[in-house]
């Protein structure tokens, strides 16, 4: 009988990057940031590492296929080197592989590392990209904006929401991360924007404006997990770690069979459900001291606070606009800017989340360091609502 | 009796004020049509989608004949294509004709001499140089005409003229229209050939221009009829020329296209002149006998549209203006054999599967949809094509490519079950929203211009058109 994950893996040094343009930087260069701050933080030496798996969406902007830009950027000798590719879930395929490891007994330190570097492709946004050659055939080409602005209208219609209305607490959500993210040294947009600005930007996908979008970024995000036994012995008394990570993917339900209204993500639910569990969450309202979001579009942090459960079905328009989920708010999310703001490596994002948690949970987020931070949760979303790759993450102390 | 036992036609949603046309290109001082429409086919649609479109709806055919002038492929047929397309068995007979505006026509009359019972499925997209008095004078659109006995619209009598006299021409080397000088063409081709060919077709007919009550007579330039009808003492009005004031010049669906709208005005009893003019005449005398099946649909499309005034997209979408689309725009849309040959034939059909309980699904898969669905299942083929729908979700994305912004896509509902994300064409002033009604049309999906190949796919729009200027 499968007992979960919770408590069977430490995470014992993470890294991160700044995320943004990096025209200064290759993926080497990233790679070997991200790791050499996780591994100053672990305290292990890099012959320790013994397993590794690489995250990374879009090999072909620059990165290289395969693993092995991993294992030549850091040299790993001759050890199990993999990549794993989810869409924008990837970061968290990639920490939830060495977990697994680790948790499997089959290796005492694993190495999970994402990346991307998209400011090779010389233009904003997402490449378009084949779908395969049959897909092709059907498939609309839309862009991630397109996909994710669906969820507007959907969701507009279930709820009878005036237009603007939605729109207001969209941009609400905008603007909090933009707030947020001026306090964080590593994130590429640090600049506060003004619900006016906002709202006024030029139209991405209907409804999506500008600033409802996220960008995409260059960046590197690393962790290092080991047994909470193993972390004691190396002085950590009370390590951070992995309480759930739970995955939920599309199985061609939401976009071939007719009965989903599109106005949510059913792989959040899943995955939000499951992971609960896995963490023996009770109220994700009073448990969870932050979140970290897939907020690619400012609609999908908007539903997302109702499929993680801490908005009531309906309900998340207001809870916004009520500064629920702003820093200062019952439950503050994108506390480090978000995809928003931090910025979307894409391979890196889900990494990336639980880096802030990580920092936010050992008391090191500085000027944007919450008073309480005892249990936070990533949610790391791929591919698009109706074709999706959900992945959520609790995170806490051993005690 | 021989005859046409239904007609089609189709017309793209836009239409060219001609006037803000002529006004755009006052300063050159070239002269062009100066009012009426000029239909504008949309970015993915071409003379194969529009001949596919106005074949929708008849009975499967022995033998199917695509008619064009500006087919996209010099080796491929179209015939086929469209067999696959309008969901007709595979053993259905295919060719195409080419060559001259009045292929169609001529493919009609060859049907009319035989005996099985044919479709000819007519469609234009012809390109021409901005500033050509052909660029405002043609437009885009397709018709077609099934050929049966105990018809509608009987056969009384036909004549034909060959003859090379050239009025205009395009070549490979020189692909856009070429044309001669208009008085030349005004004096020749009327007393030359359309005159005398449709002296014999009323001879063949046994009867004279007088019991001729509507014609369709394809006129190579405008009021050509007048000469014709005082030769022929004919006093039938040529709604060909109606077709001409709205749509343009269609090219070789002209004539079937002015043949439809003539049988939907026609009565029980009167006589119609159908002529095709190209490289010589077909002309061909039909006597209706009862209302004609899919008539109706031809004043309908002369009513519709949305008025285009803006000359630079009308230059975009008639390919006579490159745009620099930029970095987003260079991707590879390579589509394989292998594939096509899986594959193909249920997209160019819209062909999902239904599943052992009877859900309806598209693409078909060897596991169903279905949630209680825990194996392979057998899946019987069902055409959506032709299947209602409403929207479910929907967008108009700015960002992505598309020759004509904005890309409109979402979640389409059919109401027999199936769920398909997909393409929305033919955005009408107010755009999609969730709950609208959809019907499907035949469109270009990709157009993989490097290596000159393009696919086919349905795409949504709405049920209903708006009437043009309403």
């Amino acid at each position: 009988m499968a007992s979960g994950i919770k408590d069977k893996v430490a995470i014992i040094g993470m890294g991160c990057t700044e995320f943004g343009e990096r025209w200064d930087k290759g993926p080497e260069d990233l790679i070997v940031d991200a790791f050499e701050q996780a591994l100053a933080d672990s305290g292990v030496a890099r012959s320790d590492i013994q397993a590794a798996w690489m995250g990374n969406a879009l090999d072909d902007i620059n990165v290289g296929n395969s693993a092995l830009p991993l294992a030549h950027a850091l040299r790993l000798k001759s050890i199990p080197v993999s990549r794993v590719e989810n869409m924008c879930a990837t970061g968290t395929e990639a920490l939830r592989a060495a977990v697994y490891a680790v948790a499997a007994g089959a290796v005492d330190f694993a190495l999970a590392l994402g990346v991307e570097k998209l400011k090779d492709t010389g233009y904003g946004g997402l490449p378009l990209r084949t779908k395969g050659l049959a897909n092709d055939l059907w498939l609309p080409y839309g862009s991630a904006p397109g996909s994710f602005a669906q969820l507007a209208g959907a969701y507009a219609a279930k709820h009878r929401l005036n237009g603007d209305d939605l729109k207001r607490a969209m941009a609400h959500v905008s603007w909090k991360s933009h707030q947020n993210a001026v306090n964080n040294p590593r994130a590429h947009l640090r600049k506060a924007v003004d619900m006016d600005t906002i709202l006024k930007a030029p139209m991405i996908a209907d409804p999506l404006g500008l600033y409802d979008c996220c960008g995409v970024s260059d960046g590197a995000a690393c962790a290092i997990v080991t047994t909470p036994d193993i972390a004691r012995g190396l002085g950590v008394a009370n390590p951070v770690t992995v309480k759930a990570v739970q995955l939920s993917a599309s199985h061609g339900w939401e976009m071939s069979y007719g009965a989903w209204d599109g106005s949510y993500v059913l792989n959040t639910r899943e995955a939000a459900r499951r992971a609960y569990a896995e963490a023996d969450v009770k109220d994700a309202r009073t448990e969870l001291s932050l979140t970290e979001v897939h907020d690619c579009f400012s609609i999908t942090e908007l539903v997302t606070m109702e499929d993680l459960g801490l908005s009531d079905e309906g309900r998340a328009p207001t809870d916004i606009l009520a500064g629920t989920y702003d820093r200062n708010g019952a439950q503050p999310c994108q506390i480090d800017g978000g995809l928003k703001c931090f910025g979307h490596p894409v391979g890196a994002s889900g990494l990336r989340m639980a880096f802030e948690v990580y920092t936010q949970l050992l008391g090191r987020a500085g000027e944007r360091q919450l008073q309480t931070a005892r249990l936070g949760l990533t949610h790391n979303l791929g591919g698009a609502p109706f074709n999706s790759v959900a992945a959520v993450s609790i995170f806490g102390r051993l005690h | 009796m021989r005859g046409v036992a239904r007609v089609g036609v189709y017309a793209p949603l836009l239409r060219l004020d001609c006037a803000a046309a002529s006004r755009a290109l006052k300063f050159s001082g070239l002269p062009g049509r100066r009012d009426g429409f000029r239909a504008v086919g949309g970015w993915d649609e071409d003379a194969f989608t529009f001949a596919v479109e106005a074949a929708r709806g008849g009975s499967p055919p022995d033998a199917l004949v695509f008619a064009s002038t500006s087919a996209p492929f010099f080796e491929r047929l179209h015939a086929t294509l469209a067999v696959d397309a309008l969901g007709l068995p595979r053993e259905t007979r295919s060719r195409d004709v080419a060559g001259s505006r009045r292929c169609a026509v001529s493919a009609l009359l060859d049907a009319l001499l035989g005996s099985s019972s044919d479709l000819i499925a007519t469609g234009e997209r012809r390109a021409a140089r901005p500033g050509s008095a052909s660029h405002l004078a043609q437009g885009d659109g397709g018709a077609a005409a099934w050929v049966g006995d105990d018809a509608p619209a009987r056969l009384l009598g036909w004549a034909s003229l060959s003859h090379d006299l050239v009025d205009v021409y395009a070549s490979r080397e020189h692909p856009y229209p070429y044309v001669a000088e208009e008085r030349f063409v005004r004096e020749t081709v009327a007393a030359e050939i359309l005159v005398p060919t449709i002296r014999r077709a009323l001879e063949s007919a046994g009867c004279s221009g007088a019991d001729i009550q509507h014609a369709a007579v394809h006129e190579p330039v405008a009021g050509l009829w007048r000469e014709i009808s005082r030769a022929t003492k004919s006093a039938a009005p040529n709604h060909a020329a109606d077709v001409s004031a709205k749509l343009g010049d269609l090219g070789a669906a002209h004539a079937l296209f002015a043949f439809a709208l003539a049988t939907a005005r026609a009565k029980p009893g009167e006589r119609i002149l159908l002529a095709g003019f190209g490289s010589g005449c077909d002309a061909l005398v039909f006597e209706m006998t009862r209302p004609m099946p899919g008539a109706e649909r031809a004043e309908a499309a002369l009513r519709e549209g949305l008025a285009l005034t803006d000359y630079v997209r009308f230059l975009s979408l008639s390919g006579a203006l490159e745009l620099d689309w930029g970095v987003r725009s260079e991707f590879e849309q390579k589509a394989q054999p292998t594939v096509l040959e899986r594959y193909g034939r249920d997209a160019l059909g819209f062909v999902g599967g239904r599943d052992s309980k009877g859900n309806v699904q598209f693409p078909k898969s060897r596991i169903p949809v279905r949630p209680d669905a825990d194996g392979p299942e057998p899946m019987q083929d069902v055409r959506l094509a032709d299947e209602p729908a409403r929207i479910v979700s929907v967008t108009a994305d700015r960002l992505n490519y598309t020759p004509d912004p904005p890309f409109w896509f979402g979640l389409a509902q059919f109401d027999i079950g199936a769920r398909v994300m997909m393409e929305f064409t033919d955005a009408n002033a107010s755009g999609f929203s969730v709950g609208d009604r959809v019907a499907m049309r035949l469109r270009i999906k990709s157009h993989d211009r490097r290596r000159g190949f393009r696919t086919y796919f349905w795409k949504a729009a709405p049920a209903e058109r708006p009437a043009l200027g309403g």
